[in-house]
């Protein structure tokens, strides 16, 4: 009814091309965000350093003397040689303060006695030998060598000894099949405890989890999930 | 109205009819959408060859089968990676069953064993995989809900807490290996739970049923510097995995299948882990869960029956 034929169909037409070439376009647009990553993009990851190697370390942090014999360390077995300095078939004094706190020789001042709370232990003959200073003893009279000495800690700490030699204490390397000797190795009490002062002393912590995009000042409070 | 049909199919034919307009902008819709909905593939970089695609399931591969593909993966790690690694497919011994005691005395809350595990396991560095957590707890709580596993103070252990590593938990009942829809996980004779990583579909339905929270997912090709890659690899164990695959702790089946011990045992500095064959009456495990205070199996009450015990000294 109010129908007119088109005046002018080829502007028409032009005006057709256009908005499909508008439509195509736009659709180009997007396809482009789409493949360049632009549209939604997200943030690049937090770089992650890679963990200190000293965490990696399976070495125990101590030494014992079977160690050193084992690795032929000449240095540290020097410390052994007690009769370079100590007269033989004289025990050495000790000499304590008024307290009744023991006084540590300058030449020993790497010692920090430890062992056993309230200064108790403090009579070095307790493990020392002194008939002879280069093996230890036992209270009941039993002479005990430098690079065996379990039976020794065994002495007072007899549960953690029976512990420990059915492999429940300490460390064992090497094998879980305890079948051959050779495959496994058993870590001595030395080797974790400071035999003057055995209580672990405590060390830094490896770090903790890095969360993807987490945010550094929330990360400390982040939940467990 | 008669009339004006005619004319309209005119003025259509000179420039577009709506009918040819809806089917173009609809074509270039449809191609857009395709793109769209496959650019994930642009993502997919370990689509190596048609011998992965087309590998059978680990079960049914015949030994002649099995050198195949250890060889395919030997040459992919050493096109990947620059060295040429060990691959072996260790299987169950007899007599063996594993079991994993944690002493929560002695646990100070290092986290060494994290580190080692990540080491040795060639999980991805960034993002990070890690398998085992560190929980700190206050003392005098069970309680997983306090946990952090954050803790970052100068020095470890802290006074008032201790701390539980939880790992893979290798359930004696294991709820991940019944949600998995194509038996891409699986409990073998020696207790591991292990995954075949080429059947994995990565659809985590596993790391939903996993009550610990052990298994972690792939969600971008893993990182592995070049020289911390461990060679020492099993099929089931620590090859490296791809993107959109599952793993988890396998109590290092590389070296316990091989006789050793795991390596968060070997790096623990209190001697806080023990490991061992439970069916071995000498063994420490058999000793610890005889003779000491086998605290919990960790959420017991989910019938689990983990073959991960928690322990106290005194």
């Amino acid at each position: 009814m109010n129908y007119s034929p088109p005046s002018a169909p080829n502007e028409k037409a032009a005006r057709t091309n256009l908005m499909l070439v508008g439509i195509a376009v736009g659709f180009l647009v997007f396809a482009a965000l789409f493949t360049k990553n632009l549209w939604g993009r997200v943030e690049p990851r937090k770089e992650i350093p890679l963990v200190d190697k000293k965490f990696l370390e399976t070495t125990p942090w101590r030494k014992t003397y079977a160690d050193f014999v084992k690795a032929k360390d000449k240095d540290a077995l020097e410390d052994y040689d007690c009769y370079g300095c100590h007269e033989k078939n004289k025990a050495p004094p000790i000499r304590y303060d008024k307290a009744g706190k023991i006084l540590i020789p300058k030449e020993h001042s790497d010692i920090v006695m430890g062992h056993g709370s309230h200064d108790r232990n403090n009579l070095c003959f307790n493990c020392h030998n002194e008939q002879n200073l280069t093996t230890l003893q036992v209270r009941d009279g039993r002479e005990v060598k430098f690079d065996n000495i379990p039976p020794l800690c065994g002495s007072c700490h007899g549960p953690t000894y029976r512990d420990w030699e059915a492999g429940a204490h300490g460390r064992i390397s090497g094998s879980w099949n305890h079948a051959n000797e050779a495959d496994f190795t058993r870590l001595s009490c030395a080797n974790c405890h400071n035999p003057h002062a055995p209580k672990i002393p405590t060390r830094e912590p490896a770090p903790g989890p890095h969360l993807l995009r987490a945010n550094p000042e929330t990360h400390a409070t982040e939940a467990t999930h | 109205m008669a009339p004006n049909s005619p004319s309209l199919d005119k003025t259509s034919d000179a420039a577009m009819s709506r009918r040819n307009f809806l089917r173009g902008s609809a074509a270039v819709g449809g191609l857009t959408a395709l793109a769209a909905s496959l650019s994930p593939l642009r993502e997919l970089h370990d689509f190596t060859n048609t011998d992965q695609f087309l590998q059978k399931y680990y079960k049914e591969l015949t030994p002649d089968d099995m050198a195949k593909v250890l060889k395919r993966i030997e040459s992919e790690v050493e096109k990947n990676y620059g060295v040429r690694p060990h691959v072996r497919d260790l299987k169950p011994m007899d007599g063996v069953e594993f079991v994993y005691c944690l002493n929560l005395t002695r646990c100070i809350g290092c986290r060494k064993c994290v580190h080692a595990c990540v080491n040795e396991n060639n999980q991805s560095r960034s993002p990070e995989i890690q398998y085992i957590r560190v929980l700190k707890l206050p003392h005098g709580s069970m309680d997983v809900e306090k946990a952090d596993q954050n803790y970052a103070p100068a020095s470890v252990p802290e006074k008032g807490f201790f701390y539980m590593p939880v790992q893979c938990q290798q359930c004696k009942n294991p709820p991940c290996v019944k949600v998995c829809p194509v038996h891409a996980t699986w409990q073998e004779k020696d207790g591991i739970t292990v995954i075949d990583y080429d059947w994995c579909i990565g659809c985590r339905y596993c790391e939903a049923a996993c009550p610990y929270f052990a298994r972690r997912f792939n969600f971008t090709k893993p990182e592995i510097p070049k020289d911390r890659l461990n060679t020492n690899m099993a099929y089931l164990g620590n090859r490296p995995r791809k993107q959109g695959v599952m793993e988890k702790c396998h109590f290092c089946i590389q070296r316990t299948r091989a006789g050793r011990y795991p390596a968060c045992l070997e790096v623990c500095p209190v001697g806080a882990r023990k490991f061992g064959n439970i069916l071995d009456p000498n063994s420490e495990v058999s000793y610890i869960l005889r003779e000491k205070r086998v605290f919990i199996q960790l959420k017991e009450e989910m019938g689990t029956s983990p073959r991960f015990f928690y322990y106290f000294d005194k």
